[in-house]
C-alpha cells in the first residue's frame, strides 16, 4: 500500500477517502481487461451502430448525409420490414415454448436413476455439440422435395410431396422444427443440471407424505426448478431473437419473405444491398424490442420464481 | 498488493503488444513471398468440378510461370465473395484479383477499389478484337474495359431426352417457343395416383433468368438504354415482355406442369437428376457436369420465346477478374500475366470443354481438344451458337446498375408469390417499385 497507515485503531477521514480512491481504482484495474475487450467489441460497434442508423452510408459502410429520424420512419412504415417483426415473434413463439417444454420432459426422464441412463443423457445432449451450419445442411437435405428423406418416408404412407423450405406457409415451422432439435440439447443439459441440483432430501420427505407423481413434480420439483427454468427462457428468448445461420443456410431469408427474421433482414440490408444506415436502425428496433422482453419477464416472470 | 498490481499491468501490457505486433504482420502482405516470387491473391467463386479445373489452370501457369505464384482462394458464391471483397477492399488484405458476377460490374467501378485493365490494354496494345464480340460488348463501360472477361455463360434449356421418348416427343425437337413449351410440358407431366411423379418444366427462382427471358424479346431492365446511357433511374421490367414471362409461369404452374424448385442451383439439378422435371433453365456452365452425372441422354437447347417474338439473344452471365488498386506495380503485372494467360485459345479451350462456360476468345474453338469434345458431347455447342446469334442490342448488352442483388430479390419474391396465386402483373410492379426506391437510395449516394 501507498498511504502509510499511521492511525490504527480509527482512520481520520481524508485517509479513509484516499482508501477508497485507491481501492476503486484497483477495482478498476482489475477490470481493465475485460472493460477494453468490451469496449472493443460492445460498446464501440453498439454507439456506432446508433451513430449509423441517423446517416445514409455509401457502399463501404462510412456515413454520408445526415438524414435524422428517417432510416426508421421508412422502416416503420414499410411492408417488409413489418413482415419481418411478424416472422420473428412467430418463430421466437414457435421455438421457445416447444423447445423447453420437450427439453423438460427429456430431462426428468433422464434424472430417473435408471441402469444405462448415461447413454441417453448423452444422446439427449449431443445437439450441443453440433454447429448450426452442419446441423442445418444435414435438415436441408432431409427437407429436400426431391430426393430428402422426409418426403421419401410421407409417400410410402401415400401423403403427397410437401414443400418444406418453398411453401411459405410451411416454411417458417419448418426451420422451427430444426431449430428447436438443435436447441433441445443445451437447454437440456441445463435442466438437468438444475434437476440434480434439488435437495433429495425433500423428495425423501415428498415419499414418507405418499404423494403421488405428480404433485411431486408440480409442488416440489418445478419451483425448485424455477430459477433454472427462468434462466433457460430468458437466454432461448434472446437467442431465438438473433437466429441467423440456419435461416441463411435453409431458406435465405425466402420464400416471399416468410423467413426473413430481423436479425438476417439486417444483414441482407447491410451486406448485401449496402444499406448500412437502414440495417442499424434495424439493430437499434431489435435492441429495444429484445430490452423490453427482457425487462417485461424479469418484471412478471421472475415473481414465479422460487429462489431456495 | 502492489506486486500484483504491476504484474496485471505488465500483462495487460503484453497482451497489447502481442496483439500490435500480430496485426502487423497481417497487414504486410508482401509483394514477393519466400522463394522471391510475386505473389498473387486470386479469390474466386467456382466451387465443385469448376474449382478443380480452376486449380488445373492455376498450376499448369504457376509452373510455367517461375517468378509468379498466383494463390486461387474460395471465397462462396458470387454475392458472398462480393460482400466480403467490400469489407477488405482498399486495405492491404484485398486480394490482387478479384473474381465478380457480371451484375457486380457498375458495383466494381463506382467502388474506386480497383484498376481498369484498360491500362495495361493500351501499354501493350493488347488485341482485344480478338476476344468474342459480345464479351467486348458487355464489359465495355464508356469506352474502357474495366474487367478481364474469364468465365462467361448464357442460359440454355436443358432436357432428358428419354422422357422426351418417354412421351412421344421427338427429342431432337426442343421446344422453341412458349406455346411448344407448354405442349410439351403438359405431354412430359406424369402423374400418379393423385401425385405427380415427373413435372414438365421448372425455372430457379433466380433474378438472371427472369433477365435472360426478358433480353431474348428485346426487353429492358432498366430505363437509359439499361444504364447504359447514363445512370438508370427506373426500372422498366415490368413491361409487356416480362409480363409474359410471368404469365407463363404462372399458366404452367396453375397447369401443373411447372414444379417450383425454390433458389437453390443444387435443388434445381437433383429435381432434373431425379427425374422429378423433365426440362428446366440452367446456366451452360452447369452443362458438362449436369451430362456427366444423369442417368439418362441429356439434351441442350436455346431458352424459349414467345410465339410470334423474334429472338434477340442472351445477355453475358458469367464473371470476369478485377484488378486492386492500391498495390505494388510489380504485382499488377504479375497480375496482368495470369489474366492474360487465362484467355488464351489453349487454356479457353480446356475450360470451355471441362466446364460449359464458352471460351471468350473465339480462336479457342479451333483447338483440337474442342473439335474431339464437342463429338462427345455436342451439347457444348448450343451454348456457344446461341451466343454467335445474338444480336448487339443494348437489352442483349445488359443492364448496368449498382442495386442489382437487391433488385434481383424483389423479383424473386414476386416470382415466389406467383406459386401463391398472386397476380402477375401486380407482382411485377411491385418488384419495380422496390427496385424503383433502392436505385433512387443508390443515385443519393
Amino acid at each position: 500500500m501507498n498511504a502509510p497507515l499511521s492511525v490504527k485503531s480509527s482512520p481520520s477521514v481524508p485517509v479513509r477517502r484516499k482508501r477508497a480512491v485507491w481501492t476503486t481504482l484497483e477495482g478498476i484495474v482489475y477490470l481493465l481487461p475485460s472493460l477494453i475487450l468490451f469496449s472493443i467489441f460492445l460498446f464501440y460497434p453498439m454507439l456506432k451502430t446508433v451513430y449509423l442508423s441517423f446517416y445514409a452510408t455509401d457502399h463501404q459502410g462510412n456515413p454520408v448525409q445526415f438524414v435524422g429520424i428517417e432510416n426508421f420512419v421508412y422502416l416503420l412504415k414499410d411492408v417488409n420490414f413489418l413482415q419481418s417483426i411478424k416472422a420473428t415473434l412467430l418463430f421466437v413463439c414457435y421455438t421457445v415454448p416447444a423447445s423447453v417444454v420437450l427439453a423438460l420432459c427429456l430431462a426428468l426422464m433422464a434424472n430417473e436413476k435408471l441402469k444405462g441412463i448415461g447413454l441417453f443423457r448423452t444422446f439427449f445432449s449431443s445437439t450441443m455439440g453440433m454447429s448450426v451450419a452442419a446441423s442445418s445442411v444435414i435438415w436441408m437435405f432431409m427437407y429436400n422435395p426431391s430426393i430428402g428423406v422426409i418426403n421419401k418416408v410421407l409417400s410410402l404412407f401415400g401423403i403427397s410431396d410437401v414443400q418444406w423450405l418453398l411453401d411459405p406457409k410451411i416454411a417458417l415451422i419448418s426451420v422451427s422444427i430444426s431449430t428447436i432439435w438443435m436447441n433441445i440439447g443445451f437447454t437440456f443439459l441445463i435442466l438437468l443440471g438444475g434437476l440434480q441440483n434439488i435437495d433429495p432430501t425433500l423428495y425423501e420427505s415428498a415419499r414418507i407424505a405418499g404423494v403421488s407423481y405428480w404433485y411431486q413434480l408440480r409442488k416440489v420439483t418445478l419451483p425448485l426448478l424455477s430459477p433454472t427454468l427462468f434462466f433457460v427462457t430468458t437466454v432461448s428468448l434472446i437467442h431465438s431473437f438473433q437466429t441467423f445461420g440456419q435461416i441463411d443456410i435453409l431458406t435465405k431469408g425466402g420464400p416471399m419473405d416468410a423467413t426473413n427474421v430481423i436479425v438476417y433482414s439486417i444483414y441482407k440490408d447491410a451486406f448485401i444491398n449496402y444499406n448500412f444506415g437502414s440495417a442499424s436502425a434495424q439493430a437499434v428496433l431489435l435492441f429495444f424490442a429484445i430490452l423490453v422482453v427482457t425487462f417485461l419477464q424479469f418484471k412478471f416472470g421472475e415473481r414465479k420464481v422460487h429462489y431456495q | 498488493m502492489k506486486k500484483r498490481v504491476s504484474a496485471l499491468f505488465l500483462f495487460i501490457l503484453m497482451t497489447l503488444t502481442a496483439c500490435s505486433s500480430q496485426s502487423d504482420e497481417a497487414t504486410a502482405t508482401p509483394s514477393e513471398n519466400k522463394d522471391g516470387k510475386t505473389e498473387v491473391i486470386f479469390w474466386h467463386a467456382m466451387s465443385g468440378d469448376l474449382e478443380t479445373v480452376l486449380k488445373e489452370i492455376v498450376d499448369e501457369f504457376n509452373q510455367s510461370h517461375p517468378s509468379i505464384e498466383v494463390k486461387p482462394i474460395f471465397q462462396g458464391t458470387y454475392e458472398e465473395a462480393l460482400t466480403k471483397f467490400n469489407t477488405v477492399a482498399g486495405t492491404k488484405d484485398a486480394p490482387t484479383i478479384m473474381q465478380t458476377f457480371e451484375v457486380g460490374t457498375k458495383y466494381m467501378i463506382d467502388s474506386g477499389k480497383i484498376q481498369p485493365v484498360q491500362k495495361f490494354i493500351d501499354e501493350e496494345n493488347y488485341d482485344t478484337s480478338q476476344w468474342e464480340k459480345n464479351i467486348v460488348n458487355y464489359y465495355t463501360v464508356n469506352g474502357k474495359i474495366y474487367s478481364m472477361p474469364f468465365n462467361s455463360s448464357t442460359p440454355v434449356l436443358i432436357y432428358n431426352k428419354d422422357a422426351f421418348k418417354e412421351a412421344g416427343l421427338d427429342p431432337e425437337k426442343p421446344p422453341m417457343t412458349y406455346s411448344e413449351l407448354k405442349e410439351a410440358a403438359k405431354k412430359l407431366t406424369k402423374k400418379q395416383g393423385g401425385q405427380t411423379t415427373q413435372y414438365g418444366f421448372s425455372i430457379l427462382n433466380y433474378g438472371w433468368f427472369f433477365e435472360e427471358m426478358l433480353a431474348v424479346q428485346g426487353g429492358l431492365y432498366v430505363n437509359n438504354e439499361n444504364g447504359r446511357n447514363g445512370n438508370a433511374t427506373k426500372a422498366v421490367f415490368n413491361g409487356e415482355e416480362g409480363l409474359r414471362v410471368f404469365d407463363l409461369i404462372r399458366d404452367m404452374y396453375k397447369e401443373g406442369t411447372f414444379y417450383n424448385v425454390g433458389q437453390n442451383w443444387d435443388d434445381m439439378r437433383a429435381a432434373f437428376q431425379s427425374k422429378k422435371v423433365a426440362m428446366y433453365l440452367d446456366s451452360s456452365a452447369g452443362v458438362k457436369t449436369i451430362i456427366d452425372n444423369a442417368p439418362f441422354e441429356v439434351g441442350v437447347s436455346y431458352l424459349p420465346v414467345p410465339d410470334g417474338v423474334e429472338r434477340q439473344g442472351v445477355i453475358i452471365g458469367g464473371a470476369s477478374l478485377w484488378m486492386a488498386k492500391d498495390i505494388s506495380e510489380k504485382q499488377q503485372k504479375a497480375a496482368w500475366e495470369f489474366m492474360k494467360y487465362l484467355s488464351t485459345p489453349e487454356v479457353q479451350a480446356k475450360w470451355h470443354v471441362k466446364t460449359g462456360y464458352f471460351a471468350i476468345n473465339p480462336a479457342a474453338y479451333d483447338e483440337e481438344i474442342v473439335k474431339t469434345e464437342w463429338e462427345k458431347y455436342p451439347q457444348l455447342k448450343v451454348t456457344v451458337d446461341q451466343l454467335k446469334q445474338t444480336k448487339p442490342i443494348p437489352a442483349t448488352q445488359g443492364a448496368l446498375i449498382t442495386v442489382f442483388p437487391e433488385s434481383r430479390q424483389k423479383v424473386v419474391k414476386a416470382m415466389e408469390s406467383l406459386y401463391q396465386g398472386a397476380d402477375p402483373e401486380e407482382a411485377l410492379d411491385r418488384a419495380t417499385e422496390e427496385t424503383n426506391r433502392a436505385l433512387e437510395m443508390a443515385n443519393k449516394k
